[in-house]
């Protein structure tokens, strides 16, 4: 917004307006000092009832004990969550921008209907569901394996809704010129089309490789041997035990957590561009 | 020659083969096909196939087996064990009363903050980045931190160590029902994991909003609140709808942060249970009901639908 | 798409569980717990575990994630010393409960595997576990007859008890020695104990971060005398004594004599070595990490009885079943029999060398030398004399729920013991009902 402040009332809004924004700010940002405090600490420091503001020593003790640990294997459940994160993502934007392109754009008598059945999937609590689920993937022989993980994570609705959001609003004028030049639809989209389209598929691939990142009760049930482990589920290990090694658990969280900040932090443009491209925003 | 008639002569003609028709643009039925077929395919298989089974399993006494025997038909049988369930109806209340809650207070929230970042001129990116941030964090992580670091029932914790210093005595916030403090834990943990979603949605909208009709407003001696009344309000509503109606089906599918920071080893209290979090404890975990199970969530659907539908009505806007 | 995006698409929903998951399962008492220690855990590759001895068919069995090292190590060295067949042990982390379960309705299930208190009876019912009755032969009358019953349904057994769990009332003798008070042998004398030993920053009691929802119920009925189901599968608390009972837990969180924030729950012993409360309802399990934390400072008690009622002592046990529609079930009934029934010396290990437990055999407790002298030893006693199952066979996970939600009404908002009690009851006698036929 482009309002200059004039005037001393305004002035003073200013000054409220950055005292409420550092306020919120230092309220937004505690929790991830929490979660770097705790990971570096001792039991001992975190339990005290003294609040200590920071570690007495800084030491990578904690990420040390948690890579070395033999019973989680930490470094390739890690490297799994890569894998399987990457792999899905690319997926899901090949396949949902397609379609999200084809229902947008390619003149289809039942184009509305077929929209319709994708975003009913929206509404649909899928936590019951979970056991058909697993039943219909056992069924192809794909537990433990990497398709088990990545292929059921391919077809998300919202994706292809984003996208048919994104078509309807992309310049018609760059399609038409390629239909002049002789290109389909295939040649168009591939072309022209997806050249023009890649922040807005960071932002959807952003949003889609956090989400693959942080799937947890999928893969705990799916990669029933522990090289296929992904972050989430060797962070559960250290939930779920008896007693709570707090120190080992935050380091464990942060490790999970880290990536997927700092992917956010370097793509968040790309997301908050998309968001505006879709229209959802209003026209 | 336009596209439409270049159409018309190709479909209107004997239907070329198919290598004819898959080049230029052609048959557009088939290239639909092509470019919505796979996911269309996928969706089918991974996520009507199980869905329509749940359905199915809806209608029949299905205890630690997705495939019952025919005999165990039960038709309605479930559903009117679920709609008498005082446990499941309450939950539908409870979380009735928690979206009517809810929804305001995160859309107020995230409209103030995106007020506020998008005036500033001074590291507006900053400030953006503090409040959408969350967004990455995993709702396992954000219950983590609030269960057991913030709102610890130890005077360690951080809630417990402000109040120690006003000399305040320790709460088990998560121990105690009278007053219900875990509603602030689980709310709080919910504003900030989505406010910043939202407020990006606000700001895009903002954006859209011609600066000189505030200028024009100024002259006229409209400012702060009154050019807020009639202009900013008027001008977002298309984004208040949307973020509206995100909000309310979010509000219906609550489940992370309530399984995460309430439940314990004895299972799940009485207190603050989403639908989704019975119906979890029904089909899953011990339980193993998928009759009943599948019951519930055909019946929360519904209400989730009706309530979209109603809100669609009230609100009418051009998709 | 992340589920923190508002517009969750069903997928998401899956990425769900955590904290809840491995607490949530295993009804209300967790495994062996108490060990902190991941420090210098020994080498051995996690998961999967080879046995390296036998020939014959593969197979596969299923253990939860135990909080105690060496767990996994000393099952994966069981497997390898099995000749008959070669058994691959696989360690699930988080919700082990639903994994298991979802398993076994598919190609991928184990042959083996072990489930809280045994298998469910819908479990049974669906026919997804076979009965194990022909493994005990003479040894039956050595288990011990708590859990066996626990296990029976219908005149069969279904699964095979691995090792005995106890939980029961531990006090610090210096806090009470200090405060004058006797080690409580009454519910009396134990709510007058709990208020004189709450001071300053003592509470005289811990029950459970919950007050005491989530654990107490079960004993507290026993104290009087009652139960959830009695010993012939009916309603056992439907008797206004159960309503006096629950009163008496409900007065305690009232009075506030009840430690509410504990580090860790009832299931670690922090709030006992810590001195946060002077005494905690927790697991026999801890008894090896309260005696390095505190010495001999510590007394063991039953759960006392009210008038008219029994002490009683509240036990479960891990069950190995056999899945019904494995591959090779004849095979993983000899290899359950041969480690749970037979080897009585692994079986002494497995209870006392990680944690403290009991063997599930009578004769084989005796024989174990941990568990001869100290508290262990009062421990095993008082087992012998007041122990309870937990909960009974035909306790359905739905009548655990409307228990759980009572309690925690009762205890948390202070509602009417006996009204609340009759909702239980409707839900009780519905699934009762349902089961018989």
């Amino acid at each position: 917004m482009a309002v200059v402040s004039r005037g001393p009332r305004r002035v003073v809004g200013g000054v409220a307006r950055y005292a409420a924004l550092a306020l919120a700010t230092v309220l937004f940002l505690i929790p991830f000092y929490l979660l770097v405090r705790n990971a570096f600490m001792t039991t001992a420091e975190i339990v005290s009832p003294e609040w200590n503001w920071a570690p007495a020593r800084w030491s990578l003790t904690n990420l040390q004990e948690l890579f070395a640990d033999p019973a989680v294997p930490m470094a390739r459940s890690v490297l799994n969550s890569v894998i399987v994160s990457v792999l899905q993502t690319a997926g899901v934007l090949v396949v949902s921008a397609m379609a999200g392109y084809g229902l947008a754009r390619i003149p289809f008598r039942w184009s509305r209907l077929v929209f319709g059945f994708v975003t009913a999937t929206l509404l649909i609590p899928a936590s019951v569901t979970f056991v058909p689920s697993f039943v219909l993937v056992s069924t192809l022989g794909w537990v433990s394996s990497l398709q088990g993980l990545i292929v059921p994570g391919l077809f998300q609705a919202l994706a292809t809704f984003l996208f048919r959001q994104f078509y309807l609003n992309f310049p018609k004028e760059i399609e038409e010129a390629a239909f002049l030049d002789g290109l389909g639809y295939w040649g168009t989209f591939w072309r022209v089309v997806v050249p023009n389209s890649l922040g807005f598929g960071a932002a959807i691939g952003t949003i889609t490789f956090i989400g693959a990142w942080n799937a947890f009760l999928w893969p705990l049930v799916i990669a029933q041997d522990s090289s296929a482990w992904t972050v989430q589920i060797a962070l559960s290990t250290f939930l779920t035990a008896q007693t709570i090694n707090l120190p080992e658990l935050f380091a464990a969280a942060l490790v999970a957590i880290l990536p997927m900040l700092l992917m956010f932090l370097f793509l968040q443009r790309w997301i908050v561009e998309g968001v505006e491209r879709t229209g959802i925003a209003g026209d | 020659m336009s596209r439409a008639a270049a159409a018309g002569q190709l479909t209107s003609a004997a239907r070329p083969p198919l290598g004819r028709r898959l080049r230029g643009r052609g048959d557009a039925t088939l290239w639909f096909w092509v470019f919505v077929g796979p996911f269309f395919l996928g969706l089918l298989i991974f996520i009507y196939v199980p869905i329509l089974w749940s359905i199915y399993l809806s209608f029949f006494e299905a205890r630690n087996t997705v495939s019952p025997a025919p005999d165990q038909f039960v038709g309605l049988g479930n559903y009117r064990d679920m709609l008498g369930d005082p446990a499941f109806v309450d939950s539908l209340r409870t979380f009735a009363v928690f979206a009517a809650f809810i929804v305001p207070v995160t859309f107020a929230l995230s409209l103030a903050t995106a007020v506020l970042v998008a005036r500033t001129a001074v590291a507006q990116a900053f400030f953006r980045s503090v409040f959408f941030l969350p967004t990455a964090c995993s709702y396992v992580v954000a219950a983590l931190i609030w269960k057991m670091s913030i709102f610890s029932g130890v005077p360690s914790g951080a809630a417990n160590s402000v109040l120690a210093l006003f000399g305040a005595e320790t709460i088990p916030w998560l121990s105690v029902t009278n007053p219900p403090w875990y509603w602030l834990v689980i709310i709080s943990a919910r504003l900030w994991l989505q406010v910043g979603f939202y407020m990006i949605l606000f700001i895009a909208g903002l954006q859209r909003i011609n600066p000189t009709l505030y200028e024009a407003a100024a002259i006229d001696g409209a400012v702060g609140w009154a050019a807020f009344r009639s202009i900013t309000l008027p001008l977002l509503r298309p984004t208040s709808v949307a973020v509206l109606l995100l909000l309310l089906i979010n509000a219906f599918q609550a489940f992370d942060e309530f399984f995460n920071i309430l439940s314990t080893f004895a299972g799940y209290p009485p207190y603050a249970r989403p639908p989704l979090v019975y119906l979890f404890y029904t089909a899953l975990g011990q339980g193993q009901d998928f009759g009943h199970g599948g019951a519930g969530a055909v019946i929360l659907t519904g209400v989730i639908a009706l309530v979209a539908l109603a809100f669609g009505r009230l609100f009418r806007t051009a998709d | 798409m992340s589920s923190t995006s508002p517009l969750s698409t069903a997928l998401t929903r899956r990425r769900l569980l955590t904290l809840s998951g491995g607490l949530a399962a295993a009804g209300a008492l967790a495994a062996c717990g108490g060990n902190t220690g991941r420090e210098g855990a020994t080498a051995t590759s996690a998961g999967t575990g080879t046995g390296t001895g036998g020939s014959g068919p593969t197979l596969n069995s299923w253990y939860h994630q135990y909080g105690e090292k060496g767990t996994q190590q000393a099952l994966e060295k069981f497997a390898a010393d099995y000749k008959d067949a070669q058994v691959k042990v696989n360690w699930k982390p988080g919700d082990y409960d639903n994994t298991v379960v979802a398993t076994l309705q598919t190609d991928g299930a184990p042959d083996i595997f072990e489930y809280g208190n045994g298998p469910t009876i819908d479990m049974i019912k669906s026919g997804q576990v076979t009965d194990v009755t022909d493994l005990f032969g003479d040894t039956k009358a050595d288990f011990n007859k708590a859990l066996i019953d626990r296990v029976t349904y219908q005149g069969k057994i279904w699964a095979i008890p691995q090792v005995l769990d106890a939980q029961l009332l531990i006090y610090r003798k210096s806090l009470l020695e200090k405060a004058g008070v006797q080690p409580p042998k009454s519910m009396d004398e134990l709510v007058a104990a709990a208020t004189k030993l709450t001071s300053g920053k003592v509470k005289g009691l811990f029950l459970g971060n919950d007050g005491g929802a989530g654990l107490m119920g079960g004993p507290m009925l026993r104290s009087a005398g009652l139960d959830l189901l009695t010993a012939d599968g009916k309603i056992g608390f439907d008797d206004p004594k159960a309503a006096a009972a629950l009163g008496a837990l409900q007065k305690m969180y009232a009075d506030k004599v009840l430690l509410l924030g504990a580090p860790n729950d009832w299931f670690a012993p922090d709030a006992l070595t810590q001195g946060l409360a002077a005494m905690q309802f927790t697991g026999l399990w801890n008894l090896p990490d309260i005696s390095k934390a505190i010495g001999d400072d510590f007394g063991v008690l039953p759960w006392p009885a009210m008038s008219g009622g029994k002490d009683n002592v509240t036990i479960g046990a891990y069950g190995a079943c056999v899945t019904a529609k494995g591959k090779n079930v004849e095979a993983a009934k000899k290899f359950v029999k041969w480690l749970w029934i037979d080897q009585t010396d692994k079986q002494i290990e497995w209870a006392t060398a990680y944690g403290f437990h009991v063997p599930a055999r009578n004769s084989v407790a005796d024989k174990a030398d941990k568990l001869k002298s100290g508290q262990a030893a009062e421990a095993v006693k008082l087992i012998k004399e007041d122990g309870f199952a937990q909960s009974h066979m035909l306790w359905s996970p739905k009548c655990q729920t409307a228990f759980n939600d009572a309690m925690s009404r009762i205890v948390k908002d202070g509602a009417a013991p006996a009204a609340e009690l009759a909702k239980v009851k409707t839900v009780v006698e519905a699934e009762l009902k349902r089961l018989a036929s």
